[in-house]
């Protein structure tokens, strides 16, 4: 949370010589971050990041309390100056005022204060005020509604004050909302209540507070009101901030609420508060005192072992400067020998230091991160996983990026519509019971749909596009899903083999040998639906699938579906050395005449298989029904005579035209 | 036939050779001394009938001249070619015909030079589930039950699958998740591991996308203090932003770390003297603290014998601010107009 605070009103509580410079970089490096350095008319503006851990800070005072310990260690004198506050509130014993007060939990609100105020004089704040409250971009509305702003700015506790005599019964329960009540709140809003929300009734019945958030419109002072109900508390932060969540609104007071406010701080806003009351409203203290705190907490304390500290720390620091440095944050210190000290922890920061480390913490952010040195850790021997994944990624994909593809990352989650689209059921993906939106909900089985997406919103003529990533897969409903690396690719304006040649490629590029491409015979995938049914393949490698590729249904569209797990796990770098021949190839061109419907496939592995001479076989032409192929002939021990070749060519034609009714068309030779 | 004349006869040719001009010229030389009719070629045929003795010393000399007038020859053509390269007209300024170029995504490239920076120092790359039980994303990182990051309102649950012992299921919402999954595949110190992984928030605007990746470093050892987690993470900002910027640790709060900082670099735009873009002068790039003991226990590690620190950082974060890309989702928009410029 980001609070503004102004330096001048900083410096009522600071006795010091800093610049707004030096305050802003001594304060991000040793406790809060200030963001920004503003100059409003002569005086300058600090917004602040402060952490969850710190409501402490969320406040003139906080701050000022911060600097005070910080500012001296860069060598510049500062003082925090103490708060001109009276020991005692002056209640009246005769003609007190009633309120009756009922907490249903006293977990729903620690500590219940109240004092009555009557004779009050509304009308405009001192001009200081107003000019503080809206340079730190609060409004002002008048002299009693003012001070509770004032002091939630300067203290950091938030307070309410309503109109006395619009309390029916002068009458307050507290409880927690049920049923789907409603109020209305000073802004006019109208908002129904959350079941669980801390809210306050009275005698009759009439809810008249949203707790720790905003104040009811029906009890509201305006300009007649003359008896004030003042009000300092502090509220169970997690009902606060559910509150806030499920009403998708929050102020001022109740962020600082759902960060924790500290008890023990009450008082010393309702003195403040009772002083500024006196002064600015001429108003006079009409009642009793009501201060419900049935569990003050104990008094914290937290050992610690001087040894640690120069561990975590990574330098030597005496006990010495620790125990100064705990002290200016207002920790006592007991001395439990030469090695060891006990901190009671000072009741503002009673929530956040509870173990030893969190006294580390505050002593090395003092002493200054940025005087320690640095170093490196020492290397390591760190048993490695059998499979390097990131390796093989780099791999194919700058194979990719080489082949013109150009890779793109999607979200993981998509919407119902784009699977049904697809064929894939909903009901057996992952769903996400809290989505952010419609397009977000199921979490993706196939990349295939995530491309076709990027493909349609580029509308290009041509496309090559790719993605590595998970897809998900629902296993049981008490293990995680199977979360499988897919390497999916997309082509427009290509045809078959050039989608064929990739595979194969990329394959090749992984060390695979041996696998064979055969009709999808859905093996593994479950969409292979949203295929073309005939200008699909599957690549089979020992016995398993190792993807898809093809022709899309609808448009003419390529896609390779690989499943890179699969792949990775059968991927091999080591290449395999093979003395270069000594004897020249023979190389011939033969061309057949084939019937309709034959596999070029089956053509070459039966050329190929004629003879270990054989070294390679290639498509070379393709026209209407005649093939081309170009034979290699190699011996490895010696020179292949004309004879020998004729031989083999004989061969070929005649297992060719006996199992697949090819005939020879003409041979020519190179 | 004697040598003299034989000797005269292949000086004035070698002379003649070199005085010619062009090409032509030079062919109608090689016509005359060894065309079908030519001086040398008329000589040669003469060697048959020379006497048995001459035969050998004349028809010798005779080849010899041939070979080289020959070279000559080729010589003095070479000289002509490389006249004519000299003076060729050629048009360089013509378009070259590049081979087809594919683009890897933004992320992927910083994510490969990441990795690399930390592989230097010794850092292991692995990687973890991204649906998550909740024990590893929060529980068991010290994150309580009310804690506002395990809210419906900023973290995805999945929908039907719990486990008995580690709770719901959630798309994790950092890579911290692979802190003590890596502490269980080791069973043992010392850890370096970099996780690299996506992740999910519920929030959607120029700086946050449901779906971004982020980088973990953890190193457990003995020994292991804040001083070890300033040099790695110094170490990584002058590689990856370069030398010249400067990173500076502040307090900080997290739930698993102890203590914890927020890490800034000085800014890329103003260098550190302010700017609208940073704030006083610095960068936010990201969180980091010492492993606190809890986390150490539920690893089952003993936090008074070990110590360690941690880091996790928006991958799209760094390279956002490396080049100065103002809009997350633009990564995962899909337009090619985008990803062909990297």
């Amino acid at each position: 949370m980001n609070i503004f605070i102004l330096d001048s009103w900083l410096k009522e509580h600071l006795q010091t010589k800093a610049t707004p410079k030096q305050i802003g970089e001594y304060l991000s490096l040793c406790s809060q971050s200030v963001e920004k350095i503003t100059k409003v008319g002569d005086d300058w503006l600090y917004e602040i990041e402060i952490t969850t851990n710190r409501p402490d800070c969320l406040s003139v005072y906080g701050i000022a309390r911060e600097l005070s310990v910080i500012l001296p260690r860069f060598g510049i004198p500062t003082k925090l100056k103490s708060l001109d506050i009276n020991q005692e509130i002056k209640t009246t014993d005769k003609k007190a005022l009633p309120l009756e007060v009922k907490i249903k939990d006293s977990s729903l609100c620690p500590r219940f204060t109240a004092l009555i105020f009557d004779k009050v004089v509304v009308k405009p704040s001192p001009k200081t005020i107003q000019t503080r409250l809206e340079k730190s971009d609060i409004r002002t509305l008048n002299n009693v509604v003012d001070i509770s702003n004032y002091l939630m700015l300067e203290l950091g506790q938030p307070m309410h004050t309503f109109d006395y005599d619009k309390i029916k019964g002068h009458k307050m329960i507290l409880r927690e909302s049920a049923g789907g009540e409603k109020i209305t709140t000073l802004d006019g809003q109208i908002r129904p209540l959350p079941d669980g929300t801390i809210i306050i009734e009275d005698g009759e019945g009439r809810i008249i507070d949203l707790c720790g958030i905003m104040g009811g419109k029906n009890s509201e002072v305006d300009e007649k009101t003359k008896r004030v109900l003042l009000f300092v508390q502090t509220y169970d932060p997690v009902r606060i901030r559910q509150t806030c969540q499920r009403l998708s609104f929050r102020t001022e007071a109740a962020s600082r609420f759902e960060k924790g406010v500290d008890p023990e701080g009450v008082m010393l806003a309702m003195n403040k508060a009772v002083q500024m009351f006196e002064k600015n409203c001429e108003a006079k203290v009409a009642s009793q005192l009501i201060d419900i705190y049935p569990h003050p907490p104990h008094e914290k304390i937290v050992k610690l072992d001087i040894g640690l500290v120069n561990k975590i720390m990574g330098v030597e620091i005496n006990q010495k400067e620790i125990i100064n440095i705990l002290q200016s944050l207002g920790f006592m210190i007991k001395v439990d020998g030469d090695s060891s000290i006990t901190a009671v922890v000072p009741h503002w920061r009673d929530d956040d230091i509870s173990i030893p480390e969190d006294l580390i913490e505050e002593i090395a952010r003092i002493y200054g991160y940025h005087r320690l040195p640095t170093s490196l850790p020492s290397l390591a021997m760190i048993p490695q996983n059998k499979i390097d994944f990131s390796k093989w990624e780099t791999k194919v994909k700058s194979a990719l990026k080489f082949w013109g593809f150009t890779e793109t990352i999607n979200y993981s989650m998509v919407s119902e519509a784009v699977l049904k689209d697809f064929e894939i059921k909903p009901e057996d993906c992952l769903k996400i019971a809290n989505p952010l939106s419609e397009e977000w909900i199921f979490l993706r089985p196939s990349l295939v749909p995530s491309l076709l997406q990027v493909a349609s919103l580029n509308k290009k003529e041509k496309i090559k596009i790719f993605e590595l990533a998970n897809v998900y897969l629902f296993q049981s409903e008490n293990e995680l899903p199977e979360e499988n690396l897919m390497l999916t690719g997309l082509v427009i304006g290509e045809n078959f083999t050039k989608i064929k040649g990739i595979v194969k490629s990329l394959l090749e590029e992984l060390g695979i040998k041996d696998f064979e491409i055969k009709p999808y015979q859905l093996q593994k995938t479950f969409y292979g639906k949203i295929f073309h049914p005939s200008r699909r393949a599957e690549i089979i490698f020992k016995d398993n699938s190792l993807g898809i590729f093809g022709q899309l249904k609808k448009e003419k569209v390529f896609v390779f579906d690989l499943d890179f797990t699969q792949i990775v796990k059968e991927a091999n770098e080591m290449k395999k050395y093979q003395p270069i021949p000594k004897y020249p190839p023979i190389i011939e061109d033969l061309s057949f005449i084939i019937p309709e419907k034959t596999y070029v496939g089956e053509i070459m592995k039966a050329i190929k298989t004629t003879s270990l001479i054989i070294q390679s076989v290639e498509l070379i032409d393709s026209y209407e029904q005649t093939r081309t192929f170009r034979i290699t002939y190699q011996d490895p021990s010696k020179t292949l005579t004309a004879e020998e070749v004729e031989k083999l060519r004989k061969q070929i034609i005649k297992i060719l035209k006996d199992k697949l009714g090819l005939k020879l068309k003409g041979k020519g030779e190179n | 036939m004697d040598t003299n004349r034989l000797q005269n006869l292949k000086n004035q040719a070698i002379s003649s050779i070199l005085e010619t001009k062009n090409e032509q010229e030079l062919e109608e030389l090689r016509i005359e001394y060894l065309g079908r009719h030519g001086q040398i070629t008329q000589l040669l045929k003469k060697i048959p009938s020379l006497s048995p003795e001459q035969k050998k010393d004349k028809g010798n000399l005779i080849n010899e001249i041939k070979k080289i007038i020959e070279e000559a020859i080729i010589s003095q053509k070479k000289n002509f070619q490389q006249k004519d390269n000299q003076e060729e007209w050629f048009d360089i300024t013509i378009p070259g015909e590049k081979p087809v170029k594919g683009h890897l995504h933004l992320i992927t490239q910083a994510i490969e030079e990441i990795t690399d920076i930390f592989k230097k120092i010794g850092f292991y790359r692995v990687a973890y589930p991204e649906v998550e039980w909740d024990w590893y994303a929060f529980e068991g990182l010290n994150i309580p039950k009310n804690h506002p990051a395990r809210d419906e309102l900023e973290t995805f649950f999945i929908q039907n699958l719990k486990h008995p012992k580690y709770g719901e299921a959630v798309l994790t919402p950092h890579t911290s998740s692979g802190q003590l999954r890596e502490i269980q595949r080791l069973g043992k110190l010392p850890v370096r591991m970099l996780n690299v992984a996506k992740c999910y928030r519920r929030q959607v605007d120029i700086s946050h996308a449901p779906m971004f990746y982020q980088f973990e470093g953890l190193v457990i050892d003995q020994g292991i203090n804040i001083t070890h987690l300033k040099g790695t993470l110094d170490f990584f900002v002058k590689q990856y932003f370069g030398p010249q910027r400067e990173a500076r640790v502040r307090p900080f709060h997290f739930q698993f770390t102890e203590p914890s900082f927020e890490v800034d670099v000085s800014c890329i735009v103003c260098g550190g003297r302010g700017c609208r873009v940073c704030k006083q002068g610095w960068m936010e790039l990201g969180g980091a603290g010492m492993v606190h003991p809890t986390v150490l226990k539920n690893g089952g590690l003993d936090p008074t014998k070990y110590t360690g620190f941690a880091f996790g950082w928006g991958v799209e974060r760094v390279l956002m601010m490396k080049y100065k890309i103002d809009d997350i989702r633009l990564l995962f928009s899909g337009d090619l107009r985008f990803l062909e410029q990297f």
